[in-house]
């Protein structure tokens, strides 16, 4: 099923009122297939709550989320479709991994021999007859991970999968559902770290309070922001500098190490300023656009931790 | 098929199963013994005496003989029921089970065949070990085996029902309340203390309040219960069929409002 244009999950004016707090507000937006789209926002944001909404866990207050057109309850065999690892998923302390696995089998009408399968994919297969509570993090990481490969779905939603993951896990995670992606299958994954997403990701949803900030290419995000590039600059002859940036039109603010920030301008725009002025540089640093800073930019004032 | 067939693969696959079979066997031979000595001591005594004392006929003395376990086996089953849904929280795995099957109601229907799936085991265990011993033991008081008698197989059909009807109300009730630990604490308080406390309050609303407030006392379940098992014990109490219809009511009632409950509630 290679349909490019085609968007795997459609999430339309998705709002979930809780008692006191509207986790999610009229969120509308895409996931296609071949590609990963991270989905960013602060602790709070209301990630979880939607993943969930796109999975028939939580009913929405309105709108609807749909995967390749049909609510997730109206599929006939969801796991054959859809795989899924969300934070608060979990296995029975008492059980063993592969029982765990077949367990989920049955319940799809899967041979009990896919619980093997995926266990070796994971790289877990020699600790598959260990019970659930023998299991650290990553290990129990990679068995979420195990659980929804089982029905070879086409589209996988993971909820912050890096947590707990050591730099080594995550590379492996990260280099899985890039190749997951490339068979053309289409990836959700949502964090709120985001250094990992820029290696990650070839689409952006960024949400914060519940609403969407962005949507689009990481390219494109991190593009429109291009405005909002920093420079870095330290002298001697700060006071001096300053003045002639601000006559150039630049925006300055001093830092307090001393240096100087110039914010909507290149490196070298900066020293050429600070040429024409006979001003002194010791440092002078372009700060690209990376997702981090327009990520906090962006969500900047949006009552991130609710 | 597929749904049941793995919830009975997460009831194998965990100690649980095995931990309450173990409990079991002390318990239903402290029944059978208790029963035992009960029936000793009546049989020195006459016919008008046995009602003095409260032990009812020879009748009820030997189903009780050939029921014996039901007391601990019901609420062994009642727990193990509760738990099959209450776990799921305790264990985080309702996201898991509710990925799978997001028809919820399927869950819960799966988890009420397997729940019966037990109480039949449970009875047909207690009942096999029954219908072996009890001859023996009735032997030992130079009594027949009464076997021949339909009371008999009245008291073993009626007990293996009330087996399954407590089964459904367990499930029921651990939808309703969720909690494992609170689910076990209440049920094994209502089972165990219930009809003792409840008949107090009964009988001090009906002598301070109004009077026929003591025939509401058969809606206690465990009330029910005794009714359905051993018949009517009292001149006033209502027939048998009542406990049992009681009885259905509570199951079929907590089943219907659980299910609806699992299917609205969010999860996570
Ligand atoms: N079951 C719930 N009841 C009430 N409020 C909730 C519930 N679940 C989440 N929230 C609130 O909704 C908001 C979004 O939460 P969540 O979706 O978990 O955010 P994220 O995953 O982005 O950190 C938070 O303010 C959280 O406290
Ligand atoms: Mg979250």
């Amino acid at each position: 099923m290679s349909r490019p244009n085609h968007a795997e999950i459609s999430v339309e004016h998705l709002t979930k009122q809780y008692s006191k707090v509207r986790a999610v507000d009229d969120l509308s937006f895409t996931v296609h297939a071949g590609r990963v789209t991270g989905f960013l926002g602060p602790n709070g944001a209301g990630k979880t709550t939607t993943l969930r909404m796109v999975l028939g866990l939580v009913t929405p207050t309105s709108g609807t989320a749909t995967i390749g057109g049909v609510r997730y309850v109206d599929l006939p065999d969801p796991i054959r479709h859809v795989g899924a690892i969300l934070e608060a998923s979990s296995a029975h302390r008492g059980r063993s991994a592969r029982n765990h696995l077949r367990v989920i089998c049955r319940a799809a009408g899967l041979p009990d021999r896919r619980a093997d399968e995926v266990l070796e994919m994971v790289g877990l297969h020699t600790v598959g007859g260990r019970k659930f509570k023998g299991y650290s993090l990553g290990m129990k990481q990679r068995l979420g991970i195990a659980a929804a490969m089982l029905g070879d779905p086409r589209v996988l939603i993971l909820d912050e999968p890096a947590n707990g993951l050591d730099p080594e896990g995550i590379r492996w995670m990260r280099d899985l559902l890039k190749a997951f992606a490339a068979e053309g299958r289409a990836v959700l994954v949502s964090s709120h770290l985001l250094g990992e997403m820029q290696q990650l990701a070839d689409d952006v949803v960024i949400i914060a309070a519940g609403r969407l900030i962005r949507q689009g290419p990481v390219s494109d995000v991190l593009g429109e922001t291009a405005g909002v590039a920093k420079v870095r600059v330290r002298t001697p002859q700060a006071e001096q500098l300053s003045a002639a940036l601000r006559d150039a039109q630049l925006e300055v603010a001093v830092q307090p190490d001393g240096s100087l920030q110039v914010l909507g301008a290149e490196p070298a725009r900066v020293g050429n300023v600070a040429f024409t002025a006979g001003v002194e540089l010791h440092e002078l640093i372009g700060e690209a656009a990376d997702l981090e800073r327009v990520f906090l930019e962006l969500t900047a004032g949006k009552a991130g931790a609710r | 098929m597929n749904l049941i067939s793995a919830e009975l693969l997460k009831l194998r696959t965990t100690a649980l199963w095995w931990i309450f079979a173990i409990i079991l066997v002390p318990l239903w031979g402290l029944a059978l013994g208790f029963n035992w000595l009960t029936m000793n001591a009546a049989l020195s005594l006459s016919e008008a005496d046995l009602e003095e004392a409260g032990l009812g006929d020879l009748e009820r003395l030997v189903s009780g003989l050939y029921t014996s376990g039901q007391f601990s086996g019901v609420l062994l089953v009642l727990l193990l029921s509760a738990i099959l849904v209450t776990s799921e929280f305790f264990h985080l795995t309702a996201t898991s089970t509710f990925l799978t099957t997001p028809r919820r109601e399927r869950v819960i229907i799966a988890k009420m065949v397997v729940a019966v799936i037990i109480a039949v085991v449970v009875w047909l265990f207690t009942t096999v070990l029954n219908l072996a011993l009890s001859p023996i033991v009735l032997g030992t008081m130079d009594q027949p085996t009464y076997l021949g008698e339909p009371f008999v197989w009245q008291a073993i059909g009626l007990n293996g029902l009330a087996f399954v009807l407590w089964s459904l109300l367990g499930v029921g009730a651990g939808v309703l309340i969720r909690s494992q630990i609170g689910a076990t604490i209440t049920l094994s308080v209502v089972y165990v203390i219930g009809t003792q406390v409840l008949s107090v309050i009964f009988v001090v609303l009906s002598e301070f309040v109004w009077e026929p407030f003591m025939d509401l006392r058969v809606l206690v379940p465990t009330f029910a219960s005794d009714l359905l098992i051993s018949g009517p014990q009292l001149p006033d109490d209502p027939p048998r069929w009542v406990g049992g219809v009681i009885l259905i009511g509570y199951a079929a009632v907590m089943s219907v409002i659980g299910t609806l409950v699992t299917k609205r509630r969010d999860i996570g």
